[in-house]
């Protein structure tokens, strides 16, 4: 490589880059790039292929499953939730001009609460990493040399998830008053006898079906990234940019299980009357803020990862310099990445957790924030001798690293245990939070001007672009430095000390003149994608990843050839001839090579459009919708009732059928017949897609084990038994263990028969797992109904869900494992379905992916047994 | 993992001056302004350098002789530049004084999380229990005796036990830099030691619902006469007093923990 740098003219002039390249231009085959035609720029420059309607007409973005098609659903989504939740900070900012009485001004006590819940829930969960993941969709397939996400349907299905949860959250406000608890909804306040509003529940079922979709995401950038890079990029060499999704995925996949069994425990105390959070459990408020900060520092920096990448980025193209330090850099956020999970605590300095565990994380917190003074000096080092360019994305990184800078510093303030303790539940975490997060925000917007020209094939006016980055970095120091000078305003308050009144004026000033920069930045956006001048592939000087060798905007295909990067520069290589008489490129005989390389012949004729993510979208909005109408396990009184069911049941109805029509659709991945794919050489993209789905599905499970534990604990790990009838015996238990061991075995047994093309076994063995599937859950039931209708002494009323504790996590956790088992019963249907009509003869994947879900449901369920049953 | 040095040294550390000791309030002031200065002249020099090396190499700048540098070029494999150990110097100064001001502090939370010793209550130590509920703080004194408003002596450890008879808030006392969470089920302890008389506000700092905003009591720190004097006329509150509806039966007989780190 310095070789080819020695030789190379260092001429400095911004598109002739490519062609002043000698040394390695032809070998690199860099050049093709201008030649590549038919980038139609009056239409906004999409081609129109691969059964994709015209990006003009509306049907084209419901059924798009190209991953720069759903980066775009992404980013502009994001940014209405962005307006949405800035809409509600101003209303905020408006009510704190003074300290107001109870009523007095433009919010009502309520109002206020459930506009801040709303502004926090709304920018972390809909904006900020929807907005990241807007570019983590259209760049990282490009950087990585992919012709799209492993699985495009499911990622049109993660886009379609988010956009509904969100609409179900903004339903929330219209039922009643929506969730009001604050953002971090702590117990026991976020259950029914302290809010009791119906959008409340609806809130929190929002936020289950937007986990529901950064897990299905999850999934698919994980098996992307490790699957389907180009020949040659190995997972060091990746760009800095997606080098901080892949971690910001990997930590995402692990937070947000644990969020989603949180929040699966709220959703049952709240609808089926479950006693997790409940005031008469001890320990279900500390047990809340365990889950919720084992999520919850995780996802500080699965927002802020994605933002250090375009500083990343842009720092390195706008210099003109490659970062210092890059291995140091990389390793520094790995090291974030896993002590992540080991800092929650930190939130909680003041509740009833103990010195040693103060001392702990008190250290740990320190640890974890020396990595970032790391990161911050290799980017500050990274100007030095640089040909900086003041452009707009550079001004708002340049920016970002300032804003992070001082909330980095007042971080070190919290992490002091002493002051933390005073600081707590004040504006000083507020400021803190909003300098780190909001200071992302800026890395973010200046990954928009960056990216803008090569998503719309034009550029924005760079003019508006500097006037935009004036007055945010003015209205953002406007808006959150006051609140370190007035931090003893408690937060989450709008009755606050009077001599403060003047700085909270300054900051609400600011607040709308941060907000009011944005309105710049629209303008400047929506006029520059219908005149702005035109883009060139490249139109920054020094960028150097694979995005800007293509045209802007990229055509559907993404690449001219093959990507390569073997000899060390990337080429393309061709890609019409077959895959096996390309002489270039050494096919590796990876398992599922041949099955994907089967595949991409037909990619050519087969339909990349489905309309079925939309719908299931649309189906588990309903259904959310529906189950919101419960409460207790009874639907609420009245006409609504009624119609809460006919929306539940509509909803269920709906998402089950588009789901089957989604799975009996023809389509096809992307090819990876020419891909990098360590460490997984051997495994199938759908069998490593699972295996993750998996890893998540452990820590979910995990999550309920532990909540058990923790409340049994608490309660006393003996005393226990007194909350549990003598009708609880192990028997049905034991019986469930044997019938479901042996449906694990029948599916191997179905997997073997497939192999070996005996149809005859193969159903056999299906229809024997499904039968032992069933009886599985007849004997639960049975089991069920009679724990509900026990009479003793000790419990008259029989022993259900909201009896006590003992009931509660029975039976939600071994709920959670039948849910499984219903599920895994669906799948086996459709397959006796499917194996019925000849299916699967010689071609045992599906049945070995189905089995190694099926084998999870039983190990699940072996651990579960002696837990619920025996100890 | 402490090696015997380190012990060593957080032992010194502990038993010299350089840890702040005294009332919360001075405590606390003592370390906010070592944070503030430190914190601020710190950012001043990471930032001002920042913007220097920004506006020394601006693209007009000319400081830079391109011959000698090499530029990223587009489609190579990502690479970094050096400058590994620059970077592991300045590194190591930040973790140097980072890790350092953290060790400080921890001596004086040492010293906070102690429960005053008998010398220091002088014998009879004070003890008085807070209840939160939504949205009102009770106080609970030895004798039973309950009451909306904090009434302590100056110069005299007192000790509160925190919990709350419905939902998760927090009770602090800006005024007395002493602050802990009131959580249902849960007992968390904290004290304060006042050094003048005088009234300061309570505040609940977790969102409890629609009334958090207001959710204040008073604090009187009153002469340690005073104090004794108002104490002798108070008798147990009973059952009849009922402060907040429902949360009520829980006043007075606090639900103690069950077990979990109390």
């Amino acid at each position: 490589m310095s070789d080819d740098e020695a030789t190379r003219p260092d001429g400095g002039a911004s598109d002739g880059h490519a062609q002043a390249d000698g040394g390695s231009a032809e070998a690199a085959g860099n050049p093709v790039t201008p030649e590549v035609p038919a980038v139609d720029h009056d239409t906004g420059g999409f081609f129109e292929t691969d059964g994709l309607p015209d990006s003009a007409s509306i049907k084209r973005w419901l059924v798009t499953t190209n991953h720069k098609d759903v980066g775009i659903l992404y980013l502009a989504t994001s940014l209405f939730f962005l307006v949405f939740g800035g809409v509600l900070a101003l209303l905020m900012r408006i009510q704190l001009w003074v300290p107001r009485a109870a009523g007095e001004g433009i919010l009502g006590p309520v109002a206020y609460n459930q506009a801040v819940s709303a502004h926090g829930l709304l920018m972390v969960f809909w904006f900020l990493s929807p907005f990241a993941f807007g570019f983590a969709n259209y760049i990282v397939p490009l950087q990585i040399g992919a012709k799209d996400l492993a699985f495009p349907r499911l990622n049109a299905l993660s886009y379609w998830l988010y956009l509904f949860s969100g609409l179900l959250y903004g339903v929330s406000f219209f039922q009643g008053s929506a969730f009001s608890g604050g953002w971090t909804m702590y117990a026991p306040l976020s259950v029914p006898s302290f809010l009791p509003s119906i959008g409340a529940t609806t809130s929190v079922l929002a936020l289950v079906l937007f986990v529901a979709s950064v897990t299905i995401g999850s999934v698919n950038f994980l098996t992307t990234m490790h699957r389907m890079r180009a020949k040659g990029l190995s997972i060091r060499d990746l760009p800095l940019f997606t080098w901080t999704i892949l971690l910001t995925v990997w930590m995402m996949l692990f937070a947000f299980a644990a969020l989603l069994a949180a929040l699966m425990i709220l959703s049952s105390d709240r609808l089926l009357g479950t006693t997790y959070f409940a005031q008469t459990n001890d320990a279900g408020s500390m047990l809340w803020t365990h889950l919720f900060w084992f999520f919850g520092h995780p996802e500080v920096y699965i927002v802020f990862f994605p933002a250090l990448g375009v500083m990343a980025e842009t720092f390195q193209t706008f210099t003109g310099r490659r970062i210092v330090g890059r291995k140091w850099f990389i390793g520094a956020m790995i090291l974030v990445a896993l002590q992540s999970f080991g800092v929650w605590m930190h939130h909680m300095f003041l509740t009833s957790i103990n010195l040693q565990a103060k001392t702990l994380f008190m250290a740990t917190t320190i640890g974890i924030s020396l990595p970032f003074d790391l990161m911050v000096f290799a980017l500050i080092y990274t100007l030095v001798k640089g040909d900086i360019r003041f452009k707009t994305p550079f001004l708002f990184s340049f920016g970002a690293l300032v804003l992070f800078i001082v909330g980095g510093i007042t971080g070190v303030f919290l992490g002091a245990v002493v002051l933390d303790y005073e600081f707590r539940g004040t504006y000083w975490v507020v400021a803190h939070f909003h300098y780190v997060m909001v200071g992302g925000v800026t890395a973010l917007v200046g990954g928009l001007y960056y990216w803008f020209p090569k998503i719309t094939g034009r550029m924005y006016d760079e003019f508006l672009g500097k006037v935009h980055f004036a007055m945010y970095f003015v209205g953002f120091n406007l808006l959150y430095f006051p609140m370190f000078v007035v931090w003893e305003t408690p937060r989450r308050v709008f009755a606050y000390q009077s001599s403060f009144a003047p700085w909270h004026q300054i900051a609400t000033i600011g607040g709308f003149l941060l907000g009011s920069s944005f309105l710049v930045m629209f303008y400047n956006l929506y006029r520059s994608v219908w005149d702005g001048e035109i883009a060139s592939d490249n139109p920054w000087e020094y960028a150097s990843t694979a995005e800007w060798t293509i045209p802007s905007p990229p055509p559907l295909e993404n690449f001219p050839g093959i990507p390569d990067y073997t000899d060390g520069h990337l080429s393309f290589r061709d890609d019409s001839a077959d895959a096996a008489a390309d002489g270039g490129v050494v096919d590796t005989a990876s398992g599922g090579g041949e099955l994907a390389h089967e595949t991409g012949h037909e990619d050519h004729h087969v339909s990349h459009a489905s309309i079925w993510p939309f719908v299931v979208g649309v189906g588990s909005f309903l259904t959310l919708l529906g189950a919101s109408g419960f409460r207790n396990g009874s639907l609420v009184d009245g006409g609504m009732g009624g119609v809460y069911l006919g929306l539940l049941l509509t909803g269920a109805v709906v998402t089950l059928g588009s789901l089957v029509a989604m799975t009996v659709e023809p389509f096809h991945g992307p090819d990876v017949t020419h891909s990098e794919k360590w460490p997984f050489d051997g495994v199938e993209n759908t069998k490593l897609g699972m295996w993750i789905f998996l890893a998540s599905d452990v820590v979910l499970f995990g999550a309920f084990i532990g909540s058990y534990a923790f409340v049994r604990v608490a309660y006393g790990w003996q005393d226990w038994h007194h909350l549990i009838p003598a009708a609880h015996v192990p028997l049905p238990g034991l019986i469930n263990t044997y019938l479901l061991l042996t449906s694990s075995f029948s599916v191997v047994v179905a997997m073997v028969a497939a192999q070996k093309e005996k149809k005859g076994w193969l159903l056999g063995s299906l229809v024997t797992t499904f039968v032992l599937g069933v009886a599985f859950l007849v004997n639960k039931a049975l089991e069920w109904q009679h724990l509900f209708h026990v009479h003793s002494e000790a419990f008259p009323q029989g022993w259900d869900l909201s009896t006590n504790i003992a009931s509660s996590t029975f039976y939600l956790t071994t709920g959670l494992h039948g849910a499984h088992v219903a599920v895994g019963l669906l799948i086996t249907l459709y397959m006796i379905v499917r194996a019925a009509r000849g299916a699967y003869l010689g071609n045992d994947e599906p049945i070995e992916y189905f089995g190694l879900y099926w084998h999870f449901v039983d190990i699940v369920w072996l651990f579960l047994f002696p837990l619920f049953y025996i100890l | 993992m402490l090696s015997n040095a380190t012990v060593w040294a957080l032992v010194v550390l502990l038993q010299s001056s350089i840890v702040p000791r005294g009332s919360r309030s001075e405590v606390f002031n003592q370390i906010l302004q070592v944070f503030l200065w430190l914190g601020t002249a710190v950012g001043v020099v990471v930032i001002a350098y920042m913007c220097w090396k920004a506006y020394k190499y601006r693209a007009s700048g000319g400081h830079v002789d391109e011959s000698a540098v090499d530029r990223p070029d587009l489609g190579e494999l990502p690479q970094g530049s050096g400058g590994g150990r620059k970077l592991f110097v300045s590194f190591s100064m930040s973790a140097i004084i980072v890790v350092s001001l953290i060790a400080w502090t921890y001596g004086t939370l040492l010293f906070v999380e102690e429960s005053p010793s008998v010398e220091e209550t002088g014998g009879d130590e004070l003890v008085i229990e807070v209840v939160g509920s939504q949205f009102m703080w009770t106080f609970v004194y030895p004798n039973g005796h309950e009451s909306r408003t904090l009434r302590a002596p100056v110069d005299r450890e007192v000790k509160l036990r925190v919990t709350s008879a419905d939902v998760f808030h927090n009770f602090g006392v800006p005024g007395l830099r002493v602050k802990t969470d009131a959580i249902p089920g849960q007992q968390t302890d904290t004290w304060f030691r006042a050094e003048e008389t005088g009234t300061h506000t309570a505040h609940c700092y977790e969102l409890c619902g629609s009334g958090h905003s207001y959710m204040d009591a008073e604090v009187r720190i009153m002469e340690q006469q005073a104090y004794e004097e108002w104490y002798s006329n108070t008798t147990p509150s009973n059952a009849t007093a009922t402060p907040s509806g429902d949360g009520a039966s829980d006043h007075g007989r606090l639900r103690l923990p069950t077990g979990v780190n109390a």
